[in-house]
């Protein structure tokens, strides 16, 4: 899906409706199966099964206090589908053209911005840490709990250090608030179709079609 | 001790880099321009990097180092001192060593990068390896910084020491040279008569040879020697 409304219009449907009953996890995960490419997007396995590890251990916890941990395992598991298709068909840039087209070339801008460096950010955290786990093996350190905690700080401050290069950056570029920005969606026909398949699944699961069609007869 | 590279591809896309070839101890150089493949390599010796087909097989070797191009890469420890006993060393003698006693508690991101590279290198050159990769080690150093690293690998004995560089004003007296071009690893033979087979020669070596003079090796003393003979 190219266009980044549709495409956050639809995450946000599907989540909602995946959350809020079983049937429409069942509805969102056949709809992830129709209309996404699966498994071929997932950028970041690691970060994807250690999600799917913390949903597991809470799904656990559920049932073992008398609680629905299946129900809970099952929704859970389409809305980190839907994430994941959210986050591998995310372009850069398109943040920054949503964000004029909500809010305006001022708000709208600096807000799209913020988004646009919070993905970059996130991106280079993965790529450091992955980093720090290389010197540790080149250091002949054990990569464990222990090492958790310094290599989390390492990577909050290389984080800090390069957002105050960036602001610097700009700052120095003259940067002052807003920006101007034209902002440009394209889209597919089998957007449209995507879409469409995605507000169905919802009126399925809110709308109690069964009743209707009982009264019908 | 020796490191066999037998029918080594690496592929990246559509770059590739080909190996074949046998180092033996001493200190290697490999020249190539920026791009060429020269960390991959380094990285693929280290075992940090899976050629796509052949083998690096490692003959005796029973420790190896390896000192990447940014030194913001091997930062384990959240002080100077800390990052000192990462590698498992007293920090007094290192930070002594290279005039950084006084910033010792400070963060290692938060120095220079030419002061990061001198406590990165002082680390990594503070213990003995069988074999040593440096993947552009005078990047970020002054040239003072320079020739004091140019006297410290010139004075290393022992095991296999590769270095990776596209420098060309400042080098240790090396044994064999070894030159990345179009994709291929080519061994250009041991000191003295590689030179003349040295592609990537730099000007000033290059000058020398064309004038007729014999260089012995290529530290800057050698260098001047040549340029000093009459």
């Amino acid at each position: 899906m190219q266009d980044v409304r549709m495409r956050i219009g639809t995450a946000t449907l599907l989540t909602l409706v995946a959350f809020f009953s079983l049937p429409g996890a069942v509805g969102v995960f056949v709809w992830w199966l129709l209309f996404t490419t699966r498994f071929k997007e997932i950028k970041r396995i690691r970060m994807v099964s250690g999600t799917l590890l913390l949903v597991a251990a809470a799904a656990v916890m559920i049932s073992w206090t008398g609680g629905d941990g299946l129900s809970y395992l099952v929704r859970m598991i389409a809305i980190i589908l839907i994430g994941i298709w959210l986050y591998s068909e995310q372009e850069k840039g398109e943040f920054l053209h949503l964000g004029v087209w909500l809010f305006g070339n001022r708000t709208g801008f600096e807000i799209g911005m913020i988004a646009e460096m919070g993905i970059q950010m996130a991106e280079s955290l993965a790529a450091d840490l992955d980093r720090i786990h290389m010197a540790m093996t080149i250091k002949g350190q054990k990569w464990g709990v222990t090492t958790l905690v310094p290599a989390g700080l390492i990577l909050v401050s290389d984080a800090l250090i390069r957002a105050q290069g960036t602001a610097e950056l700009m700052a120095v570029r003259g940067f002052y608030n807003g920006g101007s920005l034209c902002p440009k969606f394209s889209h597919k026909r089998s957007d449209l179709i995507s879409g469409v398949a995605a507000i169905a699944v919802g009126f399925l699961v809110f709308i109690p079609v069964s009743e209707f069609l009982i009264l019908y007869r | 001790m020796k490191l066999h590279f037998n029918a080594v591809r690496a592929n990246r896309g559509d770059w590739s880099l080909a190996a074949q070839g046998t180092f033996c101890e001493g200190m290697h150089l490999v020249s190539g321009d920026v791009g060429s493949g020269k960390s991959t390599l380094a990285l693929m010796i280290a075992g940090l990097f899976s050629p796509t087909v052949g083998s690096i097989v490692s003959d005796g070797i029973s420790s190896k180092m390896i000192s990447m191009q940014f030194p913001e890469y091997h930062v384990t420890g959240l002080t100077v001192a800390e990052e000192c006993r990462s590698w498992g060393l007293d920090s007094d003698p290192i930070l002594s060593g290279i005039n950084l006693n006084h910033k010792r508690d400070v963060a290692p991101l938060t120095l220079s990068r030419g002061e990061l590279k001198r406590l990165h290198l002082a680390c990594v050159l503070a213990k003995k390896y069988d074999l040593l990769l440096l993947d552009e080690p005078f990047s970020s150093l002054d040239a003072r910084e320079k020739e004091r690293l140019c006297e410290i690998l010139s004075q290393r004995t022992g095991g296999i020491t590769i270095l990776f560089t596209h420098e060309q004003t400042c080098f240790p007296q090396v044994d064999h040279i070894w030159e990345i071009q179009q994709g291929e690893l080519f061994d250009r033979g041991e000191m003295p008569e590689a030179l003349t087979r040295w592609m990537h020669a730099p000007t000033l070596i290059k000058k020398i040879i064309s004038s007729g003079k014999i260089l012995k090796n290529i530290s800057p003393s050698d260098l001047q020697e040549a340029v000093c003979r009459t």
